[in-house]
This record gives structure tokens, C-alpha cells and sequence, in this order.
């Protein structure tokens, strides 16, 4: 690890002014610090300042009726135990489950998440099946883009030279739910993944895979199978098979192409059902 | 059982006890090493003056050895830094030292290695497709070849009812000690010191000694808190480079890996290739014939042990009346071959059982039934000739035919019961020495090993002392003194601290005993107590202080003193079946039957192990909590073994995954409840019959865990890691023709 500045601002505005005044390949910005760390002391990132959102308050979480918002800061661990994400966005309160360990999730955030931009990312996918949206703020104001346009790319994401993740906006709770699949079940990185939710207020499946390179993805082709509230086995089988067609699911040193393929009827399937049983 | 259960409990919960990485003394540098950057390649040139150029900073490579160790020479083979070529991707090339760990990386980082690349060997299977030919046993890249036989070979496979032929594949492992190679090193004028995290500070000292082409005498090593060990510390590492450091800098040096790089670098257990053929006629094996292609990285020729160790191992504990065998240990542009709890056994007991239950099967056999009726027992003679001495595998493996059968009574859907076996003998043949000490306050026992996490040298001695003299086991004190000081051992590996080094103890403990009985006139046996707090000794239903029967020579020494050694047996093979290559008879026949149930995921091929049992042939238990403790971490690592852990190699040498997040060993996720089962009474070596119990917990492991797969799902997984993906191939293979019951 080289050596750097740690930069605590107590504002988000005087956060954004901190980034605004270094040039943004010098800096990090330090949520749990969970993933950053890593790449700190591997020497991958070479940071002169990092700055740490600590003090700002955003370690927060509202429902708004049936609309969630999260706070960038807020640990995972908080996450999952709100009795009411677990009760109507389970399949968000199984993703965040499937993050490391119970000690890790006390550090990791939501926001870090996301501004990380992981192709492993086991909350991407979940989000992108529930519509979240980010809230950002900047050194021009604040404005609010859809996950699925704020996560480009492995490590890219849409953030703007000194911008921040304020939120996630979670639209409506939806019956969900976030199947994986890995080498050993506990403390390691999905190699495969499946997110779906059924959105009351549209009528309709929203379903995301992920795992492999270059991010996790929605997958159209797959909502319009599963169709109506209440699909058939043919529906999901059709589901399935937009899937494997139609993702351009790859392999690295993780899994092989073929198997990666080989998992989305199973997961697809299981996790339909799990929804299923919701919807009753 | 009196004392505490572990005497340095405390000391490490409260994170007291100080590792070799703790180790932070006066005025010392931090040290980093420069690695190569190809597996294989010339070396033209290593520029040292970036390093030099920066703040205090020393920096040394193969140039500088002749300044640094004048007049001495030391092994051709192995010297500190290479001078004109790279053999594996990684490999030190210079070293540096600073005032700060970061300055220190910052100044290996600058150095530059000139490397014209070279074609790298990595993969055995591509080297040899055809298998390597006769002509091949003189070819450089072949560091040991074994062949052996007994019988008309032909004639048993051309008469067989069933013959069977498979080809197995295991993967390379990492013995991952929680802590990573680290020492201290500090040189004042002739005397080489270093303190480090070892397992055994005798052997550091004479690999030193070899490299740098010092006398023994010289060199001081003392071993610090083990952060465990695994087999992985059992020989030097980091030692002659801190030492170099040192010298060059006039100050304490601390060189510790990162973790990383005790991936990058480490000595592991490679992968290997094994061509099995059975012949089985009216229910009896009448032949096997076993190929083996073992990758052992750059490991010398001449000194692969594994490759004639093992191949025994691959014939397994069964009676095998005609057979032939023969195994070429490769070297490749890998880090040498380096010993992993039990090296290559568990692979072993994987691919002989796995292999022998499809045999079973093939010929229409139930496979528990067929192994039960090949078991050794005592009397048998092993494929190369040597007796069978008292061995209680058959016992065991009775006794888990039975759990096994109970299990599956009550196994649901999806779930399958696997019973497998393996064996072992412990390397009691390599020395141990130590000096017993008794005074009116109790017995004193110095030696030479730290405690490298297993309890065997703090419980396990203290154990056999008290077993021995009956006295309390908080009056017994184990002590430790440098190489300079101690009595010579050869270390903690081999499943040999209780077996060998605590013979030493109990011969000594005999000898000082049987001298107080001389003065008592004892007609019967001598024990000691306490009493008033004071050891006495008793005898014939009485008992006298100690104070009262020592000498005045004694009482000025310190105490009643005594010496033991244990040098170990050996028996012998019939020399008239090695036709090539060194082979190895068994010191003591130790093994293990155990049972697993797992449960298996169809469509994503994960497996999940439910419950587990273990039965070992032990000989004597010396300690029930050690004991049942080295059983329980033996199978939660062949866990990793056989479902998760994996070194992946690029074609060009790289390791793919060096680090926790991609070679994944166990977490307590994984590791489900396990029963264990002593079966005593078939003597060992050891004290009071005791046999070893380091490295056997973990070599039935993969084969059970197999066993259980196939049982649930039908998948007959011929490589390891059994991972989810393996499994799932396994089961297109069979495309669930195979039923589990």
C-alpha cells in the first residue's frame, strides 16, 4: 500500500468541493471500505487521497409507502435486518445476505457497492430486477439515473468526476427473489445469478443475470416468456431459453462457458417459483 | 487428564503469544524479495542500483554472495539467487531491505530483471501424451523414476473375469497456514542467527547451512510461536535470504511473505496424473497395474521422495497378490513440490478407492464387501514384501460399514452415505532426542520444537509424561531452547512429535525412574505424586519425598536428569520386486475408515457434506482432547481437499488464483458436525503402542466425500476438486443411468 491523505469532510457539500478540488485519479472515495482496500494495498489503485464518507448522513433507510430508499452509507447488515425488506423485497434482503460474511456486511455499503461496479456484484442484479435508481449529487446539482444505465461496465460506472452516490431509490416492493451459484456456498463470489421480480404496478417480470463479465444484465427477452403473474413450465422453459440465447454469458478462471449456461434453467426456475409462492 | 486443556490457551487468546510475523526487534529492516517475472527464461542481468539509489536501503542478488559469504561455497544446486536461469515464475532473483515495509516494496519494485523467456514445461500431461517411455528415465526433467513388480502381470490380466482401466487426475494444493513464512534474522560476526516460524529448527539449520555453505555450527536457529504449519514450514524458506540481508546490512532484518506471495511461492503439492488397471477374478483382485505421472515443479532431481513414497499409496491397503507399478516424478517451470498434511496420500486414498468401487461394481460386486475382504490385517505382506505389523484398519472399517448402513436408513431423497479408507505410516525413522528433568517441584522436559499449533509437543509430551510417572500434569513443564541449546530433533512433521520425540521423553522418564527404584530397592513398578506439595515417589504401596532420594551431585545439577533418542524402526521391503528407484517400507501401519453423508444439488452439481464420522486405528490414545482436535481439523481440511481447493497454472506458469478469494479452503460453513471413534489396541511405534495422528485425519477425506457423491447422484468424479461444475460433468457423463439406493 502506498501512502495517502484520509480526508473526513463533514457535508456532502464539502465532500463534493474535496473531490472537486484534487484531480480525480488521485482520489478514492471510502465507504466500508470493504473492496477498496483491496485494491489499496494490492497497489492496483494508487490513491494520494482517499476520502471517507463517514461523517455524512447518509447511513439511512425510509419507506415512503411502498417506495425504499437507502442511504449510500448505510452497512449492509442494516439492510437485512429491516423486518419490512425482508417481509416485501425478499429477494433484496436474499442478495445482500449473499455478501461475504456477517462481519463484512457491518462494513460494507449499498452505495460502495454500486460506485465499485463489480462484475461479481451480487446486489447489481437485484437492483436491476427491483428498477432502483441512484441519487447522485455533483458539483452541478443532484440528478437521479436508473441502475441499469449507472453501472457500465466492470469497474465503470456513470458517476461524474466528483460526484457521489447519495441513495438508491427502490420504486415499489415487489415479490422477489436471488438464486446463485458458487464453488463453496459461504464467504465467495457467485459465479452465476439469477435476480427476478414481479412488479404489481406493471404487470410484469423483471429478470437479471449476472456473474460473469463485463456486468450484470436485464434480460428482456426472458420477461416477455414468463408473461402474466403466474407462468407455466413452458413459459419458463421459453424463459430460460431467451436467456441462455440472448446473454452473452463468457467464462474466466471462475466457471466455463457451458456450465454458466447449464445453471440458468435451474436458477431461473427456482427462482421464479420462489416468487410464486409470494404472489399466492 | 489433570492440567489445563491447552497450556498456551491463554497466551494466544489474548494474542500474547508472539508469531515469527510479530516479531519486531530493535533497529531492524524490513525485507522484500524480487521475482522473477517468467517461468522460464535466461538471465541476463539484474540492475540493482534503482534499489540502492533510494534511503537506506540495502539491496543483494547472486553477485553479491561471494562478498557476503567469502571462501564458502555453497549447494550448486539450490544457491540463494540464481545466477543464469529461471526456473519458475516468481522465483526470488534478489532481495532488498529498508527502514519501512513500504520502502522496502517500493525498492524491489524498482530493481530490474532482465530475462531472455524460454519455452515453459508446465502441464505433465503435454509434456509426456504418450507417457513417458523407458528411454525416458535419464532425461533431465525426470527427477525420480520408480517401477516395481511381483508376478506374471499378463497372465492375471488375461485370465481376469473383469478388468477395469481409469485414468484419474488431482489438482494441485496449498497447505494455507494462517500465518505466512516470517523470520528475523540478525548475523554478528561468525554467529548466523534467526529467529523463525518453523517446523523444525534442526532442519532449518542444516538446509541453511547447505545453501550458504556454512558449518552447522554457526548457525543458531530458534523457533518462534507457529502459526501453523500444515507441512509447509517444514524445511527452510525464508531464512537464507533474511540471513544474506542481514549480513549485508549489519542489522536485524525481518523478512515475512505477503500472502500472496506464500501463494505465488509457496511449495505445494502439484497436480498428478494416474492410469489405475484392476483385474478381478471369482471376487479377488488377481492383478493391478498403476501408472504415475507426478508434477514436482523444480524440485531436484534425486530428492523426490513423494513419488516412491506414494505409489504405495496407490496400491492401497489391499491384499494385491500380482502387480506392477511405476511412477515418474516431472519436473516442471513450477515451485518445487512441497509436502501438504500427509503429502499426495489423500490423493491416493481418492483414486485407489474411488478406482476399487468401480471396479466393484464393473464385476457385479458390493464395493464395501469387496474391500472388507482385501483389508490387510496383521500377517498379510504388502505388495513389496514387508509384514503387516498390527494394524485395526479392518476394525475401523467394520465399524463404519456399520454407521454407513444406519445412515442410509434414514438418508432423504438427494442425499447419499460414502465410506472410504485410508493409511498411513508415520515417519517415527526420522531422530528425536530429549533431556527429562525431575526436581522436588516437578519434571521439566527440554527439546528443541515449538508447538506448531496441534498441541503435540506442549500436551502431547506433557502427556506421555504423565502416562509414564502418574504425576499431575500441571507439575510437568515442557521447554524449548534454540538449536544451540536443545537436543537435536528432526521436527514436528510426519505424525512424529508423540510418536518419536515423545519416545525420547518416556525412555528418558523410564531411565530416572528406574534409578529412584534402584534406591527404594523397588520390587514393583515407580510412580510419582504429589503430596504437601511435593513430588514423591512411590513404590511397593509406599512413598518417599523426592528430596529425600536425591544426591548432593544431583541437588547441585538442578535435578534428577536423564537423556532420551528415539531413532525409529524400519521394516523392510523384498528388494527383489524394486526394479527401478527407491521404494520405502513402512515404520507403522496406522489408517482410518471414514463415513460421510452429503447432500447433492442434481442440476448445479454442488455438494453439501451433512454429517461425518471418523474411525482411527491409533494404536493408544495419548491425549483424547489432542487427539479427537488433530482428527476434526484433519477432515474440515480434506473438505477443501476434495470439494474447493485448487492452484490453477496458466500455460505459462502463471498461478491464476493466488489468494484467499479464489483458492478456496473450508469455512465452518462447510465443516458439518463430526463424530470420532478411536479403535485401540493394535500397537504402534509410539509410546504405550501409540501411533501418529497428525496426517492421518485427513486421507480417507476425498475418497469418503466421493463415495457419497456417486451414492447420491450416481456422478463416478475421476478428478479433484470435486467442485460443483466437476460434478455436474460427471453427471452428463453417466446421464443418470447410474442410481444412488
Amino acid at each position: 500500500m502506498t501512502e495517502f491523505d484520509l480526508i473526513v469532510p463533514s457535508t456532502p457539500d464539502e465532500a463534493v468541493a474535496v473531490l472537486h478540488a484534487h484531480p480525480p485519479e488521485e482520489v478514492a472515495v471510502l465507504a466500508g471500505g470493504t473492496d477498496l482496500l483491496f485494491d489499496l494495498d494490492g497497489g492496483r489503485l494508487r490513491a494520494r487521497h482517499v476520502v471517507s464518507l463517514r461523517r455524512l448522513p447518509w447511513r439511512t433507510l425510509d419507506w415512503n409507502g411502498a417506495t425504499l430508499t437507502i442511504g449510500s452509507t448505510l452497512p449492509l447488515r442494516a439492510i437485512e435486518n429491516d423486518p419490512d425488506v425482508r417481509a416485501r423485497l425478499p429477494g433484496l434482503y436474499t442478495a445482500v445476505r449473499a455478501v461475504g460474511s456477517v462481519a463484512l456486511r457491518h462494513r460494507a455499503t449499498l452505495g460502495g457497492n454500486l460506485g465499485r461496479a463489480s462484475p461479481a456484484s451480487d446486489l447489481v442484479p437485484m437492483l436491476l430486477a427491483l428498477d432502483a435508481e441512484v441519487e447522485l449529487v455533483g458539483p452541478s446539482g443532484e440528478r437521479t439515473v436508473p441502475v441499469d444505465r449507472f453501472v457500465e461496465a466492470s469497474r465503470k460506472t456513470a458517476l461524474r468526476p466528483s460526484e457521489l452516490i447519495r441513495a438508491v431509490r427502490i420504486p415499489e416492493a415487489r415479490p422477489s427473489a436471488y438464486l446463485w451459484q458458487r464453488v463453496r456456498p459461504f464467504h465467495d463470489i457467485s459465479h452465476m445469478a439469477v435476480a427476478v421480480a414481479f412488479s404489481p404496478a406493471g404487470a410484469r417480470w423483471r429478470v437479471a443475470v449476472a456473474g460473469f463479465p463485463p456486468r450484470p444484465i436485464l434480460v428482456p427477452a426472458a420477461e416477455a416468456a414468463l408473461g402474466p403473474a403466474h407462468p407455466s413450465d413452458p413459459d419458463l422453459e421459453r424463459a430460460a431459453e431467451s436467456i441462455v440465447r440472448e446473454a452473452p454469458i463468457v467464462a474466466d478462471r471462475r466457471a466455463s462457458e457451458e456450465y454458466r449456461r447449464r445453471l440458468v434453467r435451474p436458477l431461473l426456475t427456482r427462482a421464479v417459483r420462489a416468487c410464486g409462492e409470494e404472489l399466492r | 487428564m489433570t492440567g489445563p486443556l491447552r497450556p498456551d490457551l491463554a497466551e494466544k487468546l489474548a494474542g500474547a503469544a508472539g508469531y515469527g510475523v510479530d516479531l519486531d526487534v530493535p533497529g531492524m529492516l524490513w525485507g522484500a524479495l524480487v521475482l522473477a517475472p517468467v517461468a522460464h527464461g535466461r538471465l541476463t542481468g539484474v540492475d540493482l542500483a534503482p534499489a540502492r539509489a533510494l534511503p537506506g536501503v540495502v539491496a543483494i542478488g547472486a553477485e553479491d554472495l561471494p562478498r557476503l559469504l567469502p571462501g564458502r561455497e555453497g549447494d550448486r544446486e539450490r544457491p540463494a539467487f540464481p545466477t543464469d536461469t529461471i526456473v519458475y515464475r516468481n522465483q526470488p532473483v534478489a532481495a532488498v531491505a529498508a527502514p519501512t515495509l513500504a520502502r522496502a516494496r517500493e525498492a524491489a519494485r524498482a530493481v530490474t530483471v532482465h530475462v531472455e523467456p524460454l519455452p515453459a514445461v508446465v502441464d505433465v500431461e503435454s509434456r509426456f501424451p504418450d507417457w513417458p517411455g523407458p528411454e525416458a528415465a535419464g532425461r533431465p526433467e525426470i527427477a525420480a523414476h520408480v517401477r516395481a513388480r511381483h508376478g506374471d502381470v499378463e497372465a492375471a490380466f488375461r485370465d481376469a473375469g473383469t478388468v477395469v482401466r481409469e485414468i484419474y487426475r488431482t489438482a494441485s494444493v496449498h497447505p494455507v497456514a494462517l500465518e505466512p513464512h516470517a523470520c528475523v534474522a540478525d548475523v554478528e560476526g561468525d554467529r548466523w542467527h534467526v529467529r523463525t516460524s518453523t517446523q523444525s529448527p534442526f532442519g532449518v539449520r542444516e538446509d541453511v547451512a547447505s545453501i550458504l555453505g556454512l558449518p552447522e555450527s554457526s548457525i543458531v536457529v530458534e523457533g518462534t510461536w507457529v502459526g501453523g504449519g500444515f507441512g509447509g514450514k517444514g524445511a527452510s524458506f525464508v531464512e537464507p535470504w533474511a540471513l544474506l540481508l542481514a549480513k549485508a546490512a549489519g542489522r536485524p532484518v525481518r523478512l515475512a511473505l505477503t500472502y500472496r506471495e506464500e501463494f505465488l511461492l509457496g511449495r505445494t503439492t502439484l497436480p498428478a496424473v494416474v492410469r489405475m488397471e484392476t483385474a478381478v477374478r471369482d471376487g479377488r483382485i488377481t492383478a493391478r497395474r498403476v501408472r504415475l505421472l507426478l508434477d514436482v515443479g523444480t524440485s531436484l532431481p534425486g530428492r523426490d521422495f513423494t513419488t516412491g513414497y506414494s505409489i504405495g499409496f496407490l496400491l492401497g491397503p489391499y491384499r494385491t497378490p500380482v502387480f506392477e507399478v511405476e511412477g515418474y516424478a516431472v519436473r516442471t517451470n513450477k515451485p518445487p513440490f512441497g509436502p501438504h498434511r500427509a503429502p499426495f496420500a489423500p490423493q491416493c486414498a481418492f483414486m485407489v478407492e474411488s478406482h476399487l468401487e468401480h471396479v466393484a461394481r464393473e464385476a457385479g460386486l458390493d464395493p464395501l464387501a469387496f474391500k472388507a475382504d482385501h483389508l490387510w490385517q496383521e500377517g498379510d505382506t504388502t505388495p513389496l514384501g514387508q509384514p503387516v505389523l498390527p494394524f485395526g484398519l479392518r476394525t475401523a472399517f467394520e465399524a463404519a460399514r456399520g454407521l454407513a448402513a444406519e445412515w442410509r436408513r434414514s438418508a432423504p431423497p438427494g442425499h447419499g452415505i460414502g465410506v472410504g479408507v485410508g493409511f498411513w505410516s508415520t515417519s517415527t525413522g526420522a531422530g528425536g532426542e530429549a533431556r527429562v528433568t525431575l526436581t522436588p517441584e516437578g519434571i521439566r522436559i527440554d527439546q528443541a520444537e515449538r508447538d506448531i499449533g496441534s498441541g503435540s509437543v506442549l500436551v502431547g509430551l506433557a502427556a506421555v509424561a504423565e502416562r509414564r510417572s502418574h504425576l499431575p500434569r500441571e507439575r510437568i513443564r515442557v521447554a524449548y531452547a534454540d538449536t544451540a541449546h536443545a537436543p537435536y530433533d528432526a521436527g514436528v512433521f510426519g505424525s512424529r512429535t508423540v510418536g518419536a520425540l515423545g519416545r525420547a521423553v518416556d525412555e528418558a522418564l523410564v531411565e530416572i525412574l528406574g534409578r529412584l527404584g534402584a534406591r527404594l530397592a523397588a520390587r514393583g513398578p515407580v510412580t510419582l505424586g504429589v503430596e504437601d506439595g511435593e513430588v514423591v515417589v512411590r513404590a511397593d504401596g509406599g512413598s518417599r519425598p523426592l528430596r529425600a532420594l536425591v544426591t548432593p551431585e544431583e541437588e547441585r545439577a538442578g535435578g534428577l536428569t536423564a537423556s532420551g533418542k528415539h531413532y525409529g524402526r524400519s521394516g523392510v521391503i523384498d528388494e527383489h520386486r524394486v526394479l527401478d528407484g527407491t521404494f520405502y517400507a513402512y515404520t507403522d501401519f496406522t489408517g482410518a475408515a471414514h463415513v460421510a453423508e452429503v447432500a447433492v444439488d442434481r442440476d448445479t452439481g454442488s455438494v453439501r457434506v451433512v454429517r461425518y464420522a471418523a474411525f482411527h486405528d491409533v494404536g493408544t490414545v495419548i491425549d483424547p482432547f489432542t487427539a479427537r482436535a488433530q482428527v476434526e481439523g484433519g477432515v474440515g481440511m480434506g473438505i477443501g481437499t476434495a470439494l474447493t481447493e485448487e492452484a490453477i497454472w496458466s500455460p505459462e506458469g502463471r498461478l491464476v488464483n493466488p489468494g484467499l478469494l479464489d483458492y478456496r479452503i473450508p469455512t465452518l460453513g462447510e465443516v458439518p458436525p463430526i463424530d470420532v471413534t478411536f479403535v485401540e489396541g493394535f500397537r504402534g511405534a509410539g509410546p504405550f503402542g501409540a501411533k501418529g495422528l497428525g496426517e492421518p485425519p485427513i486421507i480417507p477425506v476425498p475418497a469418503t466425500i466421493a463415495s457419497a457423491v456417486r451414492d447420491a447422484v450416481g456422478a463416478h468424479v475421476t478428478e479433484l476438486p470435486l467442485n460443483p461444475e466437476r460434478v455436474t460433468r460427471a453427471l452428463s457423463r453417466t446421464n443418470g443411468t447410474e442410481q444412488g439406493p
